[in-house]
C-alpha cells in the first residue's frame, strides 16, 4: 500500500510539551533488592524445585520424630536389624516397604513374621533395635544444626573481619591479610582433625572446628567486595556528610554485600554437612546415642551387604540435602551476583 | 617481580614458622599418651621412654630443640614406628598421594569442565539442571560410600578392575574416579559461572553476529577466556585432595600420606602429626605462590595494567 | 583454537584409556585365574592380608601383636609355641637342667645357624636380653617381661629411671660356653617355658647389630633370621607389603613346606573382604563384627574364642563406686547375653568371670570348670543391691562417667551398656565419653574415670597374667581395688606355690572368686570371638592366643 499521497493537515500536529518531571518517572514498579532477587530466582526452575524439596526435608526433620511415635534412643535389642515396613504399602510387593529382606542364601524372607513382630518400623531398625525413621530425622536435625552453626560463625567472623580489613585498609588491612594468609596455608582437614582432638567431640566443637578456617573464604570475598564498594560515589557522599564509620559500614556497604554473603553461606552449609559425615568415618563424630546423617551413613555402610536399608535411607537424605542446597545456591548466585544482571 | 617474589617467599616462611609453632603447642595440649603399651609400663619405664623422645624436658626447651632440628630439616623420629625418621616415612608416602591427587584433579576438571560448559550454554533449561545435578550428585554421596560401592560392584562383582592396592595404572582408576567427584563438582560450577559471564560479553555477541557456529563460540571464544580463572582454583585443590584422600587411601589400601596421618592422629604419634601438617602446609603455600605467579603470566589484563601504569 | 582442541583430545584419550584399561584389567583377572586352575599340584605360596604395618622387627623394641607375629615367624627363641599352642624346646636342645631351688636353668643350644651362616651362640642370647633391659634401648616390653622374673632386671630399670649407674652383667643370664646358657630367675614360676618362647627373649647377633649400627632392623637386608622364614622384601617399618620366604638355614627346614608368603596391608575390614572375594588373597586380617554374620556357616570363615576379656573397671576413687553394693548392682545390671549374641554377633560370649574360657587348663580341666559363672546378669538382684547402695550413700540418684573407645563397635557397645544400666538401675545417669585409645590409656594411668570399658589379653599362658592385675598398688590396677585376702592368695601363688601347680591353680581360682563374686571389683562383659576368612585349601595354620597371632611354618597348600 502506498500511503505517501495521503495528506495530513498541518493543524493536526501540535508541539510536544516537554515535562521534565515526567522524564524522571519510573515506569516499572520499584523493586527492592529482595523483590528483584525473587524475580530472577523464579526464572530458575531447578532452584525453585530444590527449594521446595529442601523445605519438605527440613520440615520432615522436625515433624518426623514426632509422628513416628518412637524414641530415637530407645533400644529393643530383639528387634534389631529389621527391614522397613509401612502400613498399607506392605502389600505392594515391588515397594521396599514389605518387611522382607534377602538373606545370605539369596532367599527373600519376611523378618517380621519370622521374629513375630507386630510393630511397624517405617525405615527399619539398626543394630541396637532403634527406629531408623526417627533416627534419620533426628540426625537430619543435628546435621542441619551443625551446618547452620558453622555457617553462622563463618558469617559473623568472616563478614566482620573482611569488612573491617577492607574498609579501613592501610596497615590494619595489611596485618589482617597476613593473618588470613597463614590460615589459608593450613589444610582445612588437618586443622579440623586437630581441633576435634583438643576439644571434646560434640555438636558445638564440630561446628567450631569447621569454622576455624572456614571463615577465611568469606572474609576474603567480603574484603574484595568492600574494596570495590567503598570507592563508589554514594559512600564518598555519605562520608562527606559526616556519617560515622559504623553507619557507613552498616547502612551503605553491607547491604551491597548481601549477594556474595548469601551465596557464600549457602555453599558453606552443604560443605559443613559433608565434612561432618567425613569426620564420622574417621571416628571423630558425635557421641552415641546422638546421631547425625554422617554417623548414620557410616554405621549403615558397615552392614550394607546384609541390611542395605540402614545406609540407603540416611545416604538418600544427605544426598537430597546436598543437591538441593547446591542447586539453590547456584540459582541464587545467578540471581544475586551483580555481574550477572542482564 | 623480583622484589615481589622475595616478599612472598618471606611471608611463606613466616607462615610455615607459625604453623610449626602452632602444631607444636597443639601437640602439648592434645590428650592421651603416645606409648602404645602404656597400660603395661611401670612408672620407671615411662620415665625412661620419655627421656628417649625428649619428652622429659620442660616445654620451652622442647620447643627450641624442635625448631633447631626443624631448621636442619630433621622432623624427629616416629613413636609408633620405632626409631624411623619422620622424613623417611613421609617421602615414601608422598608419591602415591601426589599421583592420586593429580590424576583426580585432571580427570575431574575435564569432566566438570564439560558439564559446566553445557550447563552454561543452555542456562536455565533441563540440560543445565541435569548437568548441575550430576556434578553435585557425585560430591553429595559421602565418598567412602561411593568408593565402597564401586569396589564391590566394579571390582568384586564384575571383576573389571583390581579391587585394591597400588601396583600399576589400572589400580589407580577406581580411586581416581572416587576422588574426582569433588573436583568435578567444583570445576563444573566454576565453569558454568565463568561461561555465563563470558557469554554475555560483547565479543561473543559479535562472534554470534558474524555467524560463528555453536561449537566455535563455545570452545574457541568462551572456554578459553573462562579457563583462566580456573587455574587459580586447581592448584590448591590438588593439595587439598592429597590431604582429603585419606578415606580413599584406606579403602583401596593405598600407601599414602593421608592414611598415615589418620593413624598417627589415633596413636598420638606427635612427630608424624607435626611433620605431615607441616608438609601439607608447605605444599599448600608453594602451590598458592606458583598459581599467583602463573596467573600474572597468563592473564593478559594483569600484565597490561602492570606495564602501562 | 589449538588449546581447545588439545583439551578435547585429552578428554577423549582419558576416556579411551579408561575403557581400554578396564577391559585389560578384566582379561588379566580371568587369565590368571585359569592359570591357577590348570596346575595340578598346588604352589606352596600364599597371599595374606594384615591390618597394620610392622611397627618394628627389632625384638627388643617390639610391643604389638603384628611385630610379634612376624618376628616369631622369622626368628626363634629357646622355646617356641608348637601347633597345639604348647611351648616346646626350639633353639634349646631339649629341656634345660634345673637347679634344686628351681631358680637356675642351664640350657644346651642346638646347632643352628643365622641366615648369613653364622652359628647361633649363647652370647647372642645374652646380648639380646641385656639389650632389651638396657634403659638406653627404652624397650617397652623388655622390662615388662623381665622385671621381677629375671634376676637383676628390676634393679637395672630402677637405676636407669633414676639416671644412676647400672651394670648389664648383673642380669641373670650368662654364657657358660658357646652352646651353654645359664639363666637365673628372681624367683621360681611355672610359666617359664612360655616366657622363653616370647619374641622379646629371642637371640640377636651382636656382631651384625654393631656392624649395621642405626640401620639395624630398618629393612629386610638389615636383619638376620634364625626362624623358619626370612624376610626377602620389607622396605621398612611403614612398608605396606612384604614377603617372607622359606629359610633354608633353619634347623627344621625340612618340615617347612611353605615357600613364600606375600603380605599386604589393608586396614579397612570391608576392603579386605572384597579382596578375598575377588580372589586376591588367601587370608584376611580379623574381621570387624559387622561382617561376621555375612559368613555365618561359610566354610571359608575360621572362628575361635580369643582369651581376651572385656570388662568395666570401676574406679574406687569415686565415692559411690567404693560401695560394694553399687559395684554389684552395676556388675549385674546389664544383659551380656544379648550383647554377645545379638549385637556383637561374632562368636563372642558373655563373660561372668575374669580369667577367660579355653585359655589355660590343669590336669585336663579348664580354669573355668570350678567356678563357671561368678557374676551374672540379674536385674532383680542388681536393683536390690542398687537401692541398698544408694541408701548407704544417702542419695537417690547418681551420675557416673563412662569412659569408652571411639571405634564404631565400641560406640555401639557403650551405647547399649548405658541404655541397659540406666534402665535397670533407676536413678542412674551414665555419661558416655568416647575417646581414642591413646587418651583412654592416659586417663587410665591418671585414674581420671569412673567406669572404664577396657579389655585385657594375656602375654603368656598362665592365669596369673589376669589374676595379678589387681594387686594392691599393682601397676595395672589403676582403680584402687584392694583386698588383703586377694593379695595374699596371689602373692602365695607367685612365691610359695610357684612350683606347686595344684596349689597355685587353686589359689588363683579362689582369688578370682573373691575379686569378682565377693567384691565385684570389675564388671566382666564379654570374651571376644575372633574371625578371619581363610582359603580352605590352606591347611595347618597355627593360631595363637598370646604373643604372635599366627605361625606359618606348618602351613601347606592343598590342590583343588
Amino acid at each position: 500500500m502506498d500511503r505517501s499521497d495521503i495528506k495530513i493537515p498541518k493543524d493536526r500536529f501540535r508541539p510536544a510539551v516537554i515535562d521534565s518531571s515526567k522524564s524522571e518517572e519510573i515506569n516499572k514498579p520499584s523493586l527492592n533488592f529482595w523483590q528483584d532477587a525473587w524475580l530472577r530466582v523464579r526464572k530458575n526452575k531447578g532452584a525453585i524445585a530444590s527449594m521446595v524439596i529442601m523445605l519438605i526435608v527440613v520440615l520432615l526433620a522436625f515433624i518426623g520424630p514426632l509422628i513416628s511415635g518412637k524414641s530415637f534412643s530407645e533400644q529393643t535389642v530383639s528387634h534389631n536389624h529389621l527391614p522397613p515396613r509401612v502400613q498399607g504399602l506392605e502389600n505392594i510387593s515391588w515397594l521396599p516397604f514389605d518387611g522382607t529382606e534377602v538373606n545370605r542364601a539369596g532367599k527373600e524372607i519376611n523378618v517380621y513374621e519370622q521374629k513375630g513382630i507386630d510393630e511397624y518400623y517405617w525405615f527399619g531398625t539398626d543394630a541396637l533395635g532403634r527406629d531408623i525413621f526417627t533416627r534419620v530425622w533426628k540426625g537430619t536435625q543435628i546435621s542441619l544444626l551443625i551446618a547452620f552453626l558453622a555457617a553462622t560463625i563463618d558469617l559473623i567472623v568472616g563478614v566482620s573481619y573482611g569488612a573491617i580489613s577492607g574498609y579501613f585498609g592501610g596497615r590494619l588491612d595489611n596485618i589482617m591479610q597476613r593473618i588470613t594468609e597463614v590460615l589459608i596455608g593450613i589444610p582445612t582437614l588437618v586443622v579440623v582433625i586437630l581441633m576435634i582432638l583438643v576439644l571434646d567431640p560434640g555438636i558445638i566443637s564440630i561446628a567450631v572446628a569447621l569454622s576455624v578456617t572456614g571463615w577465611v573464604g568469606m572474609a576474603r570475598v567480603v574484603r574484595a567486595q568492600v574494596l570495590k564498594v567503598k570507592e563508589q560515589e554514594f559512600v564518598l557522599a555519605s562520608r562527606t556528610l559526616g556519617n560515622s564509620h559504623k553507619s557507613i559500614i552498616y547502612k551503605h556497604i553491607l547491604p551491597n554485600l548481601a549477594g556474595v554473603i548469601i551465596i557464600n553461606t549457602m555453599f558453606s552449609i552443604p560443605n559443613a554437612i559433608f565434612f561432618e559425615a567425613f569426620l564420622s568415618f574417621i571416628g571423630l563424630g558425635l557421641q552415641d546415642p546422638q546421631a547425625s546423617l554422617g554417623t548414620l551413613v557410616n554405621e549403615g555402610f558397615k552392614v550394607l551387604r546384609l541390611h542395605p536399608h540402614e545406609m540407603i535411607v540416611p545416604a538418600a537424605v544427605i544426598s537430597i540435602l546436598m543437591i538441593t542446597f547446591n542447586m539453590l545456591a547456584d540459582g541464587l548466585r545467578d540471581a544475586l551476583d551483580p555481574k550477572m544482571r542482564d | 617481580m623480583g622484589k615481589y617474589l622475595a616478599k612472598r617467599v618471606l611471608y611463606m616462611f613466616i607462615t610455615l614458622f607459625l604453623i610449626a609453632s602452632l602444631t607444636f603447642f597443639l601437640m602439648k595440649i592434645i590428650p592421651g599418651t603416645p606409648f602404645a603399651s602404656a597400660n603395661k609400663l611401670s612408672p620407671q619405664q615411662v620415665e625412661i621412654m620419655k627421656a628417649k623422645y625428649g619428652l622429659d624436658k620442660p616445654v620451652p626447651v622442647q620447643y627450641v630443640t624442635y625448631l633447631g632440628k626443624l631448621a636442619k630439616g630433621d622432623l624427629g623420629i616416629s613413636f609408633q614406628f620405632n626409631n624411623t625418621p619422620v622424613t623417611d616415612l613421609m617421602i615414601k608416602r608422598l608419591g602415591p598421594s601426589a599421583q592420586l591427587g593429580f590424576q583426580a584433579v585432571f580427570f575431574g576438571t575435564i569432566v566438570g569442565l564439560l558439564l559446566g560448559v553445557f550447563a552454561a550454554l543452555r542456562q536455565n533449561t533441563w540440560v543445565d539442571y541435569g548437568a548441575t545435578f550430576l556434578a553435585v550428585l557425585g560430591k553429595s554421596i559421602p565418598n567412602f560410600v561411593f568408593a565402597g560401592l564401586m569396589q564391590y560392584y566394579i571390582g568384586v562383582k564384575l571383576g573389571l578392575l583390581p579391587v585394591l592396592f597400588w601396583k600399576g595404572f589400572e589400580y589407580t582408576i577406581m580411586p581416581t574416579i572416587a576422588l574426582s567427584m569433588f573436583p568435578i563438582a567444583i570445576a563444573a560450577r566454576f565453569m558454568r559461572t565463568e561461561m555465563i559471564e563470558v557469554l554475555g560479553t560483547d565479543y561473543i555477541t559479535l562472534a554470534k553476529a558474524k555467524g560463528a557456529s555453536f561449537f566455535e563460540i563455545a570452545f574457541k571464544h568462551a572456554l578459553r577466556n573462562a579457563l583462566i580463572p580456573l587455574i587459580t582454583v586447581l592448584g590448591p585443590l590438588t593439595i587439598s585432595l592429597m590431604t582429603g584422600s585419606l578415606v580413599i587411601e584406606q579403602i583401596f589400601a593405598i600407601p599414602g600420606l593421608g592414611e598415615q596421618f589418620v593413624k598417627a592422629v589415633n596413636v598420638n604419634d606427635y612427630p608424624v602429626i607435626m611433620g605431615t601438617t607441616l608438609l601439607f602446609a608447605f605444599l599448600f603455600v608453594v602451590v598458592i605462590l606458583i598459581v599467583d605467579i602463573l596467573y600474572g603470566i597468563i592473564d593478559p589484563r594483569i600484565r597490561l595494567s602492570g606495564g602501562s601504569k | 583454537m589449538k588449546k581447545s582442541k588439545l583439551s578435547l583430545f585429552l578428554v577423549l584419550t582419558l576416556v579411551f584409556s579408561l575403557v581400554l584399561s578396564a577391559c585389560g584389567g578384566g582379561k588379566k583377572e580371568s587369565g590368571s585365574g585359569s592359570e591357577g586352575e590348570g596346575e595340578s599340584s598346588a604352589k606352596q605360596e600364599i597371599k595374606i592380608l594384615d591390618s597394620s604395618e610392622i611397627p618394628t622387627m627389632d625384638t627388643s623394641l617390639a610391643e604389638g601383636s603384628t611385630s610379634f607375629t612376624y618376628i616369631a615367624n622369622v626368628g626363634e627363641g629357646l622355646y617356641r609355641l608348637n601347633k597345639d599352642h604348647k611351648p616346646v624346646p626350639a633353639m634349646a636342645e631339649g629341656k634345660p637342667k634345673i637347679s634344686e631351688d628351681k631358680k637356675v636353668y642351664t640350657f644346651k643350644l642346638r646347632d643352628a645357624k643365622w641366615s648369613n651362616g653364622d652359628p647361633v651362640t649363647a652370647d647372642d642370647f645374652v646380648y639380646a636380653w641385656q639389650r632389651a633391659i638396657d634403659p638406653k634401648t627404652a624397650s617397652p616390653y623388655g622390662p615388662y617381661m623381665m622385671d621381677g622374673k629375671i634376676k637383676g632386671a628390676k634393679e637395672i630399670t630402677e637405676a636407669g629411671a633414676a639416671s644412676k649407674e647400672y651394670d648389664l652383667n648383673t642380669l641373670g643370664i650368662k654364657a657358660i660356653d658357646d652352646k651353654t646358657l645359664e639363666v637365673t630367675l628372681e624367683q621360681p614360676f611355672v610359666f617359664w617355658e612360655d616366657l622363653f618362647a616370647f619374641p622379646t627373649f629371642y637371640p640377636i647377633n651382636k656382631k651384625f647389630v654393631e656392624e649395621k649400627g642405626e640401620k639395624y632392623a630398618s629393612n629386610a637386608e638389615n636383619l638376620l633370621y634364625n626362624g623358619p622364614f626370612k624376610l626377602t622384601k620389607w622396605e621398612g617399618t611403614d612398608a605396606t607389603d612384604w614377603v617372607l620366604e622359606k629359610n633354608e638355614n633353619y634347623w627344621d627346614a625340612k618340615n617347612v613346606k611353605l615357600e613364600k608368603i606375600s603380605v599386604n596391608v589393608v586396614k579397612d575390614s570391608n576392603s579386605a573382604v572384597n579382596a578375598f572375594e575377588a580372589g586376591e588373597t588367601d587370608m584376611t586380617g580379623l574381621l570387624s563384627s559387622d561382617i561376621v554374620p555375612q559368613y555365618e556357616g561359610d566354610d571359608r570363615m575360621v572362628s575361635w574364642l580369643e582369651p581376651t576379656v572385656f570388662w568395666l573397671k570401676m574406679n574406687q576413687q569415686n565415692e559411690a563406686l567404693k560401695n560394694v553394693n553399687i559395684r554389684k548392682a552395676i556388675a549385674q545390671g546389664f544383659n551380656k547375653e544379648d550383647l554377645a549374641k545379638s549385637i556383637l554377633n561374632n562368636g563372642s560370649i558373655a563373660a561372668n568371670f575374669m580369667v577367660p574360657k579355653d585359655f589355660v587348663e590343669f590336669e585336663g580341666k579348664d580354669f573355668r570348670e570350678k567356678h563357671g559363672d561368678l557374676i551374672k546378669y540379674d536385674p532383680k538382684a542388681a536393683k536390690e543391691a542398687w537401692e541398698k547402695g544408694l541408701k548407704e550413700l544417702g542419695v537417690d540418684k547418681l551420675e557416673i562417667r563412662y569412659l569408652g573407645g571411639d571405634t564404631e563397635a565400641a560406640k555401639k557397645t557403650d551405647s547399649y551398656m548405658k541404655n541397659q544400666l540406666e534402665k535397670n538401675l533407676p536413678g542412674l545417669t551414665v555419661k558416655l565419653e568416647s575417646v581414642p585409645f591413646a587418651v583412654r590409656l592416659e586417663r587410665d594411668n591418671s585414674q581420671n574415670y569412673d567406669l572404664q570399658f577396657a579389655g585385657w589379653g594375656p602375654d603368656y599362658g598362665n592365669a596369673i597374667s589376669f589374676t595379678d592385675l589387681w594387686l594392691t598398688g599393682g601397676g595395672s590396677n589403676r582403680m584402687d581395688y584392694s583386698n588383703p585376702k586377694y593379695d595374699e592368695l596371689i602373692k602365695k601363688a607367685q612365691t610359695d606355690y610357684a612350683t606347686k601347680p595344684k596349689e597355685n591353680w587353686e589359689a588363683q581360682q579362689e582369688a578370682e572368686r573373691i575379686m569378682i563374686q565377693e567384691d565385684a571389683g570389675i564388671a566382666p562383659v564379654y570374651q571376644r570371638g575372633a574371625n578371619i576368612l581363610l582359603n580352605p585349601n590352606v591347611k595347618g595354620l597355627a593360631i595363637y592366643n598370646y604373643g604372635p597371632d599366627y605361625a606359618f611354618q606348618w602351613v601347606e597348600v592343598k590342590g583343588e
